[in-house]
């Protein structure tokens, strides 16, 4: 008998991954909609059971167990489709998803939350997708935050990937106030360092990954800021030079981008001069966003990504360079069996519909990303994720419309308003926000006593 | 900057990637060093012998040394035995795997030699030293965006002057015309909004027009006493530039709207003419040929070849369809190592057995479906007859290479990672009169 356990013993010992000095046994993962597995503008869990920390802790751990919130199609909110290629139309699914596996007892590895910041992982208990991930409808679970939920669990590797929401609620929204769509520096290191601190005192390892620059996300990169020919899809020119669209402050400048939720306005001939057959009214100020206010992102994620990395060290941490990652793929693409993807909107592959998330694609390569930093850091020897599945799919799923190529031709975009309330909402990004005027500031207060309810209409991304 | 958003659809189905329109490569580099049954008999551990027409391939010193008029013909058969594939993550993953279309080809080469006067002698041969073939099922493999055949073709039209310095030292001096074709064919991909994941959207085959360069060759054979002899050969590097057509041809997507989109999109069904430049590697061999006993002789060989001139192949879209595209090899000089026994049974029968060790010229991240070389070890018999009329030289040559595995991609390049497993049964006969 006891022989036999010592062969059974040393059988089950030869049967685990060298894993170097990196444990997966209790991994929990903590952020936002990028972490939970969010798509095309909602959650459904036939998309996020292939969540980045799922496909890790399957790397990491073949058939072990890895928890999270699974949805229902069409997903919470329901995700974004594209009708047709013909002035391509992106619209919510009808309907509407629910939990399918509430769990009750304990949390769920995965406690990415759609929409929250990095205050939020440490504050926020109840409130949009936190009623679904941090499921406060157990008694056991109810008013623990999402950090609180992974420390109960006593991890023995912890992901974080917290502060998109800091930031791209700003670019998404076109606009940006600081204190309510922009999170100040010292608050986002006091919460980045709250729960790297709580974290550590667990024992657990930890990796880290950093916030993308918003002009990398073809929300912001798809619609050209300049008049362009229905009928050709090229930039109109007059004197051989293109025009700029009208923004709520005069015409646009060089530096300026146009939101993909503008593109509702311009159908409606907004933005574009009367001569040219546009409604000579202005773009709205959420419709844009300026080189100022891109400047002003930028900055501040630069602030936000130095933070991570200085905690990421002091932690003895593993630090996933995002930001990197999406900025080749902006210059050179994703080249996958001599096929390229890029971050394009529609046609690239890395994007999904809501033109901020990835494609299941994108987060299997961000695993993979992941995987590569935690083996270089830890010695671990975890293997990559195969992206084939990802990358190449069946037939078309969409049924033949009918198209004739003459449409085509002349296709343009129409992100609609119900997409776009659909992804706001999921999101928790106020809709109807103004700029600040110069020198105001913006009021912080928002989310202040963001306790129990914190998604009171102040969330970003 | 970026054209963002210009025009959605144009830009990125425009820019459609004709990612790595392929590039000729294959197996052994893409040396085809059996040329003449007698020395493959010996694993062409032959500079120092020379002694057949075949002479004018493996040490064109050898010409001067001929008394009378010969002619040998005949070929060498290439035929797979496996050439498998098996994935690895991240792409195209562990659990895919591959099998090559079973090659068979049939390489030629014919010989004349002969004696103009005691010291000047003449020779012309014709053969195809370079050239092979890879191909991959197109519709299911998963590198069908980086080959689905490669098809390289040569033939070397070789004049040669042989001198007879003295009645042991003899000097060869040729020319090379060397007449080629390519052809390259691989699917197109791109992402197809509906599933935002990769389809196939078109299949591309680039062919080329039979391409003409010219080089040289030159051998010294030394037959130093009756127990020893050395020779050395070298035939020049060859610069060929083709031109060429491209033609794309649409697959459907299994969507209406995404293929009618394409249609406006791709040139499809057009001549998209097409340029590029192989220049082939000069080679060198150096041979010890040493009588052991009257009946006995080993032979052995180093060669060289200068595979560092196949660093990448642009190829050019001359009208403009569609965007040029390079592929990198960065390949490396290489030697490799022969040695040949040649047991003379009777003045009518000669019974041969050959070593050659092969290194690979292809660094680790330049293995690709279009050409996974390995380093490989070959093992010969041979056997020659002689009648009063015909001279039968026959050759089998068993091909095992070692197992190649790619874990790296170039910077910027696709990876495609896995194990290839190659083996290969090469048959040859010549015919001499």
């Amino acid at each position: 008998m006891r022989r036999t356990s010592i062969a059974l013993l040393s059988l089950f010992a030869l049967a685990l991954p060298a894993l170097g000095q990196a444990d997966f046994t209790r991994y929990v993962s903590l952020g936002d909609s990028l972490t939970a597995g969010y798509q095309s503008g909602g959650l459904a869990g036939s998309i996020s059971r292939n969540s980045y920390p799922a496909l890790i802790s399957r790397q990491a751990r073949p058939g072990a167990a890895f928890d999270q919130p699974l949805i229902s199609d069409p997903g919470i909110p329901a995700v974004l489709e594209l009708r047709s290629l013909v002035g391509p139309t992106i619209l919510p699914k009808a309907g509407m998803g629910n939990l399918t596996n509430p769990i009750g007892t304990r949390p769920y590895n995965n406690l990415g939350v759609p929409g929250a910041n990095v205050r939020d992982t440490v504050a926020t208990v109840s409130g949009g997708l936190h009623d679904v991930v941090l499921q406060p409808f157990s008694p056991l679970l109810r008013g623990r935050t999402a950090l609180q939920q992974a420390v109960q669990q006593n991890p023995t590797f912890v992901t974080i990937w917290i502060g998109n929401n800091d930031a791209l609620g700003a670019a998404t929204s076109g606009i940006v106030i600081d204190g309510v769509t922009l999170t100040p520096l010292a608050r986002f290191e006091t919460d980045l360092r709250a729960i790297a601190s709580a974290i550590a005192a667990t024992g657990a390892k930890m990796a880290f990954a950093n916030i993308p620059d918003v002009t990398t996300i073809p929300f912001v990169t798809t619609v050209p800021n300049v008049v362009v020919n229905p009928a050709t899809n090229l930039p109109v020119l007059i004197n051989g030079q293109p025009v700029r669209l009208i923004g709520p402050r005069g015409q646009l400048a060089a530096g300026d981008r146009v939101l993909l939720t503008a593109t509702t306005e311009l159908r409606m001939g907004k933005g574009i001069p009367t001569a040219l057959g546009g409604s000579g009214l202005p773009l709205s100020d959420s419709s844009v966003l300026d080189a100022g206010e891109i400047a002003t992102i930028s900055a501040r994620v630069a602030g936000y990504n130095n933070v991570i990395a200085t905690v990421a060290n002091e932690r003895g941490a593993a630090l996933v360079d995002v930001n990197k990652v999406l900025r080749n793929a902006a210059v050179s693409g994703i080249p996958v069996g001599g096929a390229t993807f890029t971050p394009a909107f529609l046609t690239g592959g890395i994007f999904s519909y809501d033109g901020v998330h990835p494609t299941s694609f994108g987060y299997a390569y961000i695993a993979n990303v992941w995987i590569d930093a935690i083996n270089a850091k830890f010695g671990t020897s975890i293997q990559p994720v195969n992206l084939r599945p990802f990358a190449f799919g069946g037939a078309s799923t969409q049924a033949a419309l009918g198209a004739n190529s003459e449409a085509l031709l002349g296709s343009s975009l129409l992100f609609t308003d119900e997409a776009k309330h659909s992804l706001f909402k999921g999101l928790n990004i106020p809709e109807n926000l103004q700029s600040a005027p110069p020198g105001g500031g913006g009021g912080g207060g928002r989310r202040g006593g963001g306790h129990g309810h914190g998604h009171g209409g102040g969330q970003e991304q | 900057m970026r054209r963002r958003g210009i025009s959605l659809y144009g830009v990125a189905f425009g820019a459609l990637a004709l990612v790595a329109v392929a590039v000729p490569s294959y197996a052994a580099g893409f040396g085809v060093f059996e040329q003449g049954s007698k020395a493959m008999g010996m694993a062409g551990a032959f500079t120092a012998q020379a002694d057949d027409p075949s002479l004018l391939f493996h040490n064109a010193g050898g010409l001067a040394f001929v008394t009378e008029s010969d002619f040998a013909g005949g070929f060498t058969y290439i035929r797979g035995i496996k050439a498998d594939f098996e994935g690895a993550n991240p792409f195209p993953g562990s659990d895919y795997k591959a099998k090559q279309e079973t090659l068979a080809e049939f390489i030629p080469h014919a010989y004349y030699v002969a004696p103009i006067n005691q010291t000047w002698k003449f020779g012309l041969g014709v053969n195809a030293p370079f050239g092979l073939t890879t191909e991959w099922d197109a519709n299911n493999f998963a590198g069908r965006y980086l080959s689905t055949k490669a098809a390289l073709r040569t033939v070397d039209i070789n004049p040669t002057i042989g001198w007879q310095v003295t009645p042991t030292f003899g000097i060869g001096l040729g020319a090379i015309a060397r007449v080629s074709d390519v052809v390259l064919e691989r699917r197109v991909p791109a992402v197809n909004p509906f599933t935002q994941t990769v389809v196939d959207v078109a299949g591309i085959k680039l062919e080329s027009d039979p391409g003409t360069g010219f080089g040289w060759n030159v051998g010294i054979l030394n037959k130093v006493n009756n127990s020893f002899s050395w020779g050395l050969s070298y035939r020049s590097k060859v610069k060929i530039d083709y031109e060429g057509d491209g033609r794309l041809t649409q697959v459907s997507t299994g969507n209406a709207q995404l293929d009618a989109l394409l249609r406006t999109r791709l040139p499809f069904d057009r001549n998209l003419p097409i340029k590029t430049q192989i220049e082939f590697p000069d080679m060198a061999s150096l041979g010890l040929a040493f009588a052991l006993t009257p009946s006995l002789l080993l032979e052995t060989d180093v060669n060289w070849t200068g595979w560092s001139t196949f660093d990448q192949t642009t190829i050019r879209f001359t009208g403009g369809d569609l965007p040029n595209s390079t592929i990198r090899s960065d390949w490396k000089d290489v030697m490799n190592y022969r040695a040949g026994l040649r047991w003379t049974r009777s003045a009518s029968s000669e019974l041969r057995f050959g070593f050659v060790f092969d290194e690979t010229p292809q660094q680790e991240e330049a293995v690709s479906p279009l050409l996974p070389d390995a380093d490989r070890n070959g093992y010969t018999i041979g056997y020659g007859w002689k009648g009063a009329k015909l001279k039968t030289d026959l050759a089998l040559m068993y091909l095992d290479f070692k197992e190649r595995t790619r874990a790296k991609t170039f910077e910027g390049e696709s990876p495609f990672l896995g194990t290839y497993k190659t083996q290969a049964w090469l048959f040859g006969i010549t015919l001499g009169f």
